[in-house]
């Protein structure tokens, strides 16, 4: 079964390059493609038409989640469960129980900061289409590639390349998937 | 002046931006002599790659020796009981608390490097935060080993968590050590878990460059922990954001841990401990022993490595300078507890305080004194700054005086408080010094095991931060 | 003296000198109306929150030199316009001083040894109180007028500094006033440091002079850093609505001191919340006594007010990015935070007034106006102070070598 190519790919060496180029892939309308660079390269997310991350929103999440966890179990254990006097102090008070509930506020959020973020990367993902590029060991070093998924609805094989070259991407392959 | 020009042609062309001109007073570059982004991947992961140098093994193997003493002091604990240390009433609590708190200190400079310093957007912070981040765990580590084994019967730790038990009771959740075990093991989790995310982008290099070089097992190896990491910005996007949350989140949590560590003597009643300044100020001695400890690794470290290029003077100034505004304001909190102990006109406050300066324990307090409060004085000058032999020198005083300042609050309070008739002396058994001793050890073999295995300086940090990382540079854009 | 060429013409601070003038007339009326006291109070809590403002932003622009700030240029020059009112300050505290010297009681009954402690509930004169003569040495008037002399002189020293320095880099543009700058900004925290933390116990703490915590000038600093950020928000946005700012002024600058904003709010909290709580958790009467009065009556309300309003609000709405970046919504948010800082001034002042019971005043009483007429008198004497020095230098400060990084000020997510 012949299987359609996973997209085509383009090298080029500068971030400027690579923003205006991505700059250009955006104003064509493409939607399913990608841009692989060895750090975040400040503007391309507005280059690339993307929108504002959405990892605060899980991080919110996890953060009420564990301010609520500390409070209820200090609740539950010493004014609920099993009530016990200690240096006079009320069974339960939010005051004492601040503390714990700030820390467990922080680790949960932690938590769904990491396991959002990866979540939303769809990672960890071992293989990738992407990473049987016979050069893309520099797009974790010193290069910058811009990659266009075959399923975007304007993908056309000699376009999508024409426009690559256009942009000044080197090395434009197509990516087995 | 291609900025004010850049500036004037800027789409809302205000009128007063025609007259500006800035006054050319260059900022520092962060990396020296303009080296590419390939240089920088070639640099870190070199130190990976290369065979490991034989001052290496001489280092882990003298490492391996001291952190022995502390498996030795705490095998003969575990299996004597926790008499074999030097605490005995009225000094109940003594290195080990003072032990705790110190390491947990040290480790607070790794994360107001990665959190603090980031929220800051101090960007000479990125030469230095993985290993400063590494530091923190090892000193987490350091830390933990201290509570756990004074409980005496260390199988039976796990009774510091609320786990139910089949005795029905709870945790204390009115007491400052039941926080401290909430605290710091949430500190030494999300430690973990930033330095982690920062690692990732880095292993996928390293993963990237084994598989190239045919090296397999490598290359699975540090590309499983590399998550499938492939640079895509779709990733970089979400990543930024979490990153930045770690950030913004591990801020008060480095503040709360040392707040609620110095909670531990600011909640009780004992004159020198009882005092509403505790928190921040704990919270500034926890960030100048950590960047004295900063200091004390990086200098050797960017010496045998050469990495004169990416730790640069520009660098040693700013954590000079931190170490220095730090020391001064541990310098305002000893004076304003001083002050107030007179001023709250409690008899018993005040002795405290005349006793740490003139008592038994008067050469402790002045050693801290003169390390913590004189010796970051001498950053005021360029020319200390500028002398990498005399500003390590200089660190290692501040390591040593912080270690004496938790000495001077936790035993001079101890052991003289309300009851004359119970006032004591302490000094430490051999055990504990032995067990402390090798806690360097400990913390020795867990660095030098970082920098042979992992990338001790967040490459795609750095180089976002290299000049032509600027897709900007050089002409104006949109 | 140059003015702005094209951008809208300099305003007219006349308006100002004149809320001003009426402000103190009207709190002056309070001292016929309702006693010497009610006046005494309001005049300090007046001053109070004014020193507060202009303490906050002298530190801002000694942190802003000694960071190598780039992205505040411009908000710095607004800054030091506002420096000017330290001058000002100093000559309306003439009033508390003549207060001092003439009818302590009204305020710091420690001032007068034979005053009748019996009056509120306690024993004897002050002379015999062994609280008030163990700590004689720093709690006299001579003490208390010499430190505050020193300070203020300290203060409008520093101000005059980093006045000059930027005013003179606008002609001449010699980096060496910037270099200075930096130098000044180095000793001068230290300095500030010191002044503030005694002015504060002097002043304001001292009204309770039984009570002590360490941590209370650590308090008083982190409402100056509100205050002082909320202001500068204030001015940054009311000079892009007149238009000044328009095509300077953009979101990443309202991002910055929204964050910074948002990072004073948590910090109050975490100094306000640690005295509460560690007095609070050791339970000792002769601390616990200041928040037990602060508990009665509607000052537990007022209280209340604190904790929701001074972290709760701030915090929830200050953490979101598109609220940080609406040039509509801050200046309300920064009003609102200024508000409460001084609802935390008065909370500190106001309860050592007490009824014969030994229980503090009331918070919502009559004399509340004669406050409200202090706090604006006072503050238009600082917008004139600040609307003055402003017609007489350029917008921003066109020679600062960060004013280009100011200007085409964008920022990254993590770095």
């Amino acid at each position: 079964m012949s299987t359609q190519p996973y997209g085509l790919i383009a090298m080029y060496d500068t971030p400027a390059a690579a923003m205006h180029a991505a700059e250009q892939v955006r104003d064509a309308g493409y939607k399913f493609w990608d841009v692989i660079s060895p750090f975040p390269v400040h503007g391309m997310d507005r280059a690339m038409g993307m929108r504002r991350s959405r990892v605060p929103r899980i991080s919110i999440c996890g953060g009420l989640l564990g301010f609520t966890t500390g409070m209820s179990l200090i609740w539950w254990t010493g004014g609920y469960n099993y009530k016990l006097l200690v240096g006079g102090k009320p069974f339960f008070s939010p005051l004492f129980a601040f503390p714990v509930s700030y820390e467990l506020t922080i680790l949960f959020t932690a938590f769904a900061t990491i396991i959002g973020m990866f979540v939303l990367n769809g990672l960890p993902m071992h293989y990738h289409p992407v990473m049987k590029h016979p050069t893309i060991h520099r797009g974790s070093d010193d290069a910058f590639f811009i990659v266009i998924e075959t399923r975007d609805p304007r993908f056309n094989a000699a376009n999508t390349r024409s426009l690559l070259e256009k942009t000044g991407g080197k090395e434009i392959a197509e990516l087995e998937s | 002046m291609a900025h004010a020009e850049s500036t004037a042609h800027a789409q809302h062309s205000h009128p007063i931006l025609s007259e500006v001109n800035p006054v050319e007073i260059p900022r520092a570059v962060l990396i020296e002599n303009k080296r590419d982004f390939a240089w920088i991947t070639e640099k870190i992961c070199g130190i990976i790659e290369g065979k490991t140098p034989t001052w290496w093994w001489v280092l882990f193997i003298a490492a391996c020796f001291v952190a022995s003493f502390t498996v030795a002091g705490i095998t003969y604990l575990v299996s004597t009981g926790v008499g074999v240390w030097g605490h005995a009433n009225p000094v109940n609590w003594a290195w080990d608390i003072v032990n705790l708190v110190f390491w947990i200190g040290i480790g607070h400079a790794g994360t107001l490097l990665s959190a603090i310093l980031c929220l800051l957007r101090q960007k000479w912070r990125t030469s230095i935060n993985r290993a400063a981040e590494a530091m923190t765990i090892f000193a987490v580590v350091c830390a933990g080993i201290f509570p756990v084994f004074h409980v005496g019967r260390v199988w039976f730790a796990w009774y510091l968590f609320p786990i139910p038990n089949s005795n029905a009771i709870w945790q204390n959740f009115r007491s400052p050590l039941e926080w401290d075990v909430f605290a710091v093991s949430t500190y030494g989790t999300v430690s973990v878990l930033f330095w982690f995310v920062g690692l990732v982008p880095d292993l996928a290099t390293l993963r990237d460059r084994f598989a190239n070089a045919g090296n397999k097992l490598r290359a699975r190896l540090y590309g499983f922990f590399a998550l499938g990491w492939r640079g895509s910005n779709r990733h970089w996007s979400n990543y930024e954001m979490a990153y930045l949350i770690l950030a913004g989140i591990s801020t008060p949590l480095v503040l709360s841990v040392h707040t609620i560590v110095s909670f531990d003597f600011a909640v009780s009643l004992l004159p020198g401990w009882h005092t509403t300044i505790f928190p921040p100020y704990f919270v500034a001695g926890a960030i100048f022993s950590g960047f004295g400890m900063v200091l004390t690794l990086m200098l050797p470290l960017r010496a045998i490595y050469k990495l004169e290029d990416l730790i640069t003077q520009y660098h040693i100034d700013c954590m000079c300078k931190i170490t220095l505004a730090t020391g001064t304001m541990v310098g305002y909190a000893y004076g304003m507890e001083f002050f107030i102990a007179w001023y709250g006109a409690n008899p018993y406050e005040g002795f405290a305080f005349i006793n740490r300066a003139f008592g038994h324990y008067a050469w402790a307090y002045w050693i801290m004194i003169a390390c913590n409060v004189v010796t970051p004085q001498f950053f005021w000058f360029k020319a200390v700054r500028q002398n990498t032999a005399l500003v390590w020198i200089l660190s290692i005083f501040v390591n040593v005086g912080m270690w004496f300042e938790r000495f001077v609050i936790i035993v001079t309070s101890l052991a003289r408080d309300f009851l004359p008739s119970s006032w004591g002396y302490y000094s430490p058994s051999i055990v504990e010094i032995f067990t402390f001793f090798g806690t360097f050890g400990v913390f020795s073999v867990l660095f030098l095991l970082f920098i042979r295995f992992l990338p001790i300086m967040p490459m795609a940090e750095l180089k976002a931060v290299s000049p032509q990382a600027d897709p900007h540079a050089g002409h104006d854009h949109h | 003296m140059s003015t702005h060429a094209s951008s809208p013409s300099a305003p007219a601070p006349g308006k100002a000198l004149l809320v001003g003038i009426a402000g103190i007339a009207v709190s002056l009326l309070g001292l016929f109306v309702h006693g010497a006291e009610k006046f005494a109070t309001s005049w300090l809590i007046g001053m109070t929150f004014w020193v507060a403002v202009a303490l906050g932003v002298l530190f801002l622009v000694m942190i802003h030199h000694i960071f190598d700030a780039g992205w505040s240029v411009m908000l710095r020059r607004q800054y030091e316009h506002w420096l000017s009112s330290f001058t000002w300050l100093a000559l309306l505290f003439v009033p508390l001083l003549v207060i001092a010297w003439t009818h302590p009681t009204l305020l710091w009954s420690w001032m007068d040894p034979h005053y009748d402690l019996a009056a509120h509930g306690g024993h004897g004169t002050v002379g015999d109180d062994v609280l008030w003569s163990k700590k004689s040495g720093f709690l006299n008037r001579n003490f208390f007028t010499g430190f505050t002399l020193v300070s203020f002189a300290a203060w409008i020293g520093l101000a005059a500094i980093f006045r000059r320095n930027s005013f003179t880099q606008d002609g001449d543009g010699d980096a060496k006033w910037t270099l200075s700058s930096r130098k000044w900004a180095a000793g001068g925290i230290p300095l500030a440091a010191i002044t503030l933390s005694g002015c504060i116990i002097l002043w304001v703490k001292s009204t309770e002079y039984h009570w002590f915590s360490t941590m209370y000038a650590v308090w008083f600093f982190a409402n100056c850093m509100r205050v002082g950020l909320s202001l500068g928000l204030i001015l940054m946005v009311w000079l892009w609505c007149r238009g000044d700012f328009k095509g300077l002024l953009n979101d990443n600058h309202m991002h910055s001191i929204g964050q910074l904003m948002f990072a004073f709010t948590v910090f109050w909290a975490y100094v306000t919340f640690s005295q509460y709580f560690l007095i609070w958790n050791a339970n000792v009467p002769e601390e616990t006594f200041w928040y037990n009065i602060r508990e009665t009556g509607d000052w537990f309300y007022v209280g209340m007010t604190l904790l929701f309003g001074h972290f709760f609000l701030p915090f929830l709405t200050l953490i979101h990015y598109p609220v940080k970046v609406n040039k509509k919504l801050m200046p309300y948010i920064a009003f609102f935070i200024a508000s409460i800082v001084l609802l935390d001034i008065c909370y500190n002042v106001m309860p050592s007034q007490k009824v014969a019971s030994g229980d503090p005043l009331p918070f919502l009483q009559g004399g509340l106006i004669w406050t409200i007429a202090a706090v604006i008198g006072i503050g238009g004497i600082c917008v004139w102070a600040y609307l003055r020095s402003f017609a007489t230098t350029k917008l921003i400060p066109i020679r600062d070598p960060r004013i280009g990084e100011c200007l085409t000020y964008h920022q990254g997510h993590a770095d």
